[in-house]
């Protein structure tokens, strides 16, 4: 029997509306959502109905203009942009389809960025997450240095550093060769099994789907 | 934040070197004028303080520092040296001195016109490098002296022309003589006749240039006695109360013979009034390049913001707040502005080096406060400039941001 407490997201009638030139076009209408901890959930669904507008609704990093969103047993989505900063850094991982990282530091110095940013001591936790995802030996390489399944990894690697609540991953094997969306897909499933890491993932690759405890189709704005 | 900040600079090698190099001719140009307008005015200023005298006797509504010719008649020199206070003769002794500028050394300079007699007051305990004092056992002050009338007044024209060749006689310091490469026996043509210098002195005296007062008055005012001002020394104070005893005496002085009566030691500060219009166009000036070299910083950081848009959108969705960004802003400028000032304060003592070998009359004092203020305007200035590119990186919209090419 599921708990409260067995839910990390609980997202209720979240709706979205894009407006240009005062022009309002929908795009979230009335979202639903929970996620258990350690699930491993992918969205799949068309360009356009709004997969990535939802998870940035849920990453904080856009406002919902209605509907709530519960992260760990707290109402998020009334925070101030401090309030979301925060929760953005101690709760939240992201992984983008460009891995975005920061092409002025290391490898090792990206993952030990997200630590610093929440204040932590490294004591080698980002050599240790490096170790888990085969880039020890590159971490003292700038990112344009690594091929891109490398990045991704790094990317990876610098979402789960902190141990975040909920790992959101949007089409992070978008920009990757079916070997290395493979691979990345097995490191992503390895971590939620092994440490528990609760995971959101955005994808349009049919392929992966199977990997998943559940896949939610989304269409014009809304769960299928 | 520090290593981030520091991977930014080193990213950009070029645009930071150019950055701080910005900076560091701002800061310079302040340094550099600050300690020229400075140093120039202190150092004429210290030379006057060499002086033995306490006073500093100019005809009324005159200035002190621009005054020259005949101003005073002889009779106010026995006028001085007679007068009392408090029923009390004050004065020891009265320096008359003719003022007159010549070219030497590539410039005006400020020709002190002395007797013989009085140069112990301005020489005190600097020694004569090389050669002698001019008027040689005041041969030539003694020979008018001999000749003039109870005015004082003499025919100039019973002076033969190899009495005045003979007293045409020049000292100069070691200053001027090391940027006109003048030694003694030197010609100078002053007054369409040929001075010969006798002598040279430490640096430091009143005047670069002296000469008798006598040759000047002979071939100025056909031997009329007069002169441009007078330094006064005063008799010892008797009482022990009264430590304004100087003012005192300058201001019943001035009463008595009605004129301007100065105390020495308030030169250095009557020159500072005298040129404050040139400090406030220095000050000018100088705020100008410093704002323009800020502006530059603004600029920096403003296209460093544009240029990591995406990269401020990274750092927001690993939970940088506003604050973050901001500080991050600042500190990559104080970083710039920083090295920008320990370069322009370099660059600054490599200018007064390079002044002062190229042009030795010119003094260029770097006083600390001066450093101090450098750095403060570095420092202040460059976080002030990064904080509207800190307040547009912190408000970015992380969705858009993260879009961004």
């Amino acid at each position: 029997m599921t708990t409260i407490s067995d839910h990390i997201l609980k997202v209720r009638d979240v709706h979205y509306a894009y407006h240009t030139a005062g022009v309002a076009t929908p795009v979230l209408h009335g979202i639903d959502l929970e996620l258990r901890r350690g699930e491993f959930v992918i969205i799949m669904g068309p360009s356009g109905c709004g997969k990535t507008t939802l998870l940035n609704i849920i990453g904080l990093m856009m406002p919902a203009r209605s509907g709530t969103v519960e992260l760990d047993g707290a109402e998020v989505s009334s925070l101030d942009d401090a309030g979301r900063a925060s929760v953005r850094r101690n709760k939240l991982g992201f992984v983008f389809q460009r891995f975005n990282l920061l092409p002025v530091l290391t490898v090792e110095q990206n993952v030990s960025l997200a630590l610093r940013l929440r204040g932590d001591q490294l004591d080698g936790q980002a050599i240790r997450i490096l170790e888990r995802v085969g880039l020890a030996d590159k971490r003292h390489s700038k990112p344009n240095a690594l091929s891109v399944g490398e990045q991704q990894r790094a990317a990876i690697a610098r979402a789960v550093v902190r141990r975040p609540a909920l790992l959101l991953a949007d089409e992070p094997t978008g920009s990757l060769d079916s070997r290395n969306a493979q691979s990345v897909l097995d490191l992503l499933r390895e971590l939620n099994a092994s440490d528990g890491v609760t995971t959101l993932m955005i994808t349009h690759n049919e392929h992966l789907a199977d990997r998943a405890d559940r896949v939610l189709f989304m269409h014009d704005g809304r769960f299928a | 934040m520090l290593l981030l900040a520091i991977a930014h600079l080193r990213h950009r090698k070029l645009r930071t070197t150019l950055s701080i190099l910005a900076v560091g001719i701002g800061i310079a140009m302040l340094i550099v004028m600050l300690g020229l307008s400075h140093g120039m005015l202190n150092e004429v200023a210290d030379r006057m303080q060499s002086v033995d005298a306490e006073l500093i006797v100019l005809p009324e509504n005159e200035n002190v520092i621009f005054t020259a010719g005949a101003a005073f008649s002889g009779k106010y020199a026995p006028l001085i040296d007679a007068f009392e206070m408090d029923g009390r003769r004050v004065v020891k002794r009265t320096i008359g001195v003719m003022v007159d500028t010549l070219h030497m050394g590539g410039q005006q300079q400020r020709l002190f016109g002395v007797d013989r007699d009085d140069m112990n007051a301005f020489l005190g305990r600097r020694k004569i490098i090389e050669g002698r004092l001019f008027d040689a056992d005041r041969k030539f002050g003694n020979l008018l002296d001999s000749m003039r009338n109870e005015n004082g007044y003499y025919d100039p024209t019973r002076i033969t022309e190899s009495q005045e060749a003979s007293a045409c006689e020049l000292v100069i310091d070691t200053r001027l003589a090391r940027v006109g490469k003048y030694s003694v026996g030197d010609q100078i043509t002053f007054l369409g006749r040929s001075f010969k210098i006798v002598g040279i002195v430490q640096s430091g005296v009143a005047g670069r240039v002296f000469c008798p007062i006598q040759v000047l008055q002979h071939f100025k005012n056909a031997g009329v006695p007069w002169v441009s001002l007078f330094f006064v020394q005063l008799r010892p104070q008797q009482e022990t109360a009264a430590s304004n005893y100087d003012e005192r005496v300058a201001d019943a002085l001035s009463a008595h013979i009605k004129a301007k009566v100065e105390l020495k030691t308030a030169y250095r500060q009557l020159m500072y009034e005298s040129f404050s219009q040139v400090y406030i166009y220095i000050n000018a000036a100088s705020g100008v390049a410093l704002v323009v070299c800020f502006l530059f910083i603004l600029l920096t950081m403003y296209t460093m913001v544009l240029e990591r848009t995406r990269e401020i959108g990274i750092l927001k969705s690993l939970g940088a707040g506003r604050m973050y960004l901001l500080r991050m802003s600042v500190i990559e400028a104080v970083i710039i502005c920083t090295c920008g000032t320990i370069v322009g304060i370099g660059l600054a003592f490599g200018a007064k080096y390079g002044l002062e070998s190229a042009k030795p009359l010119l003094t260029m004092t770097i006083e600390p406060k001066f450093v101090a203020i450098a750095l403060a305007i570095g420092v202040v200035g460059g976080s002030l400039s990064a904080i509207y590119p800190g307040y547009r990186a912190a408000n970015l919209d992380p969705v858009a941001a993260l879009g961004f090419d």
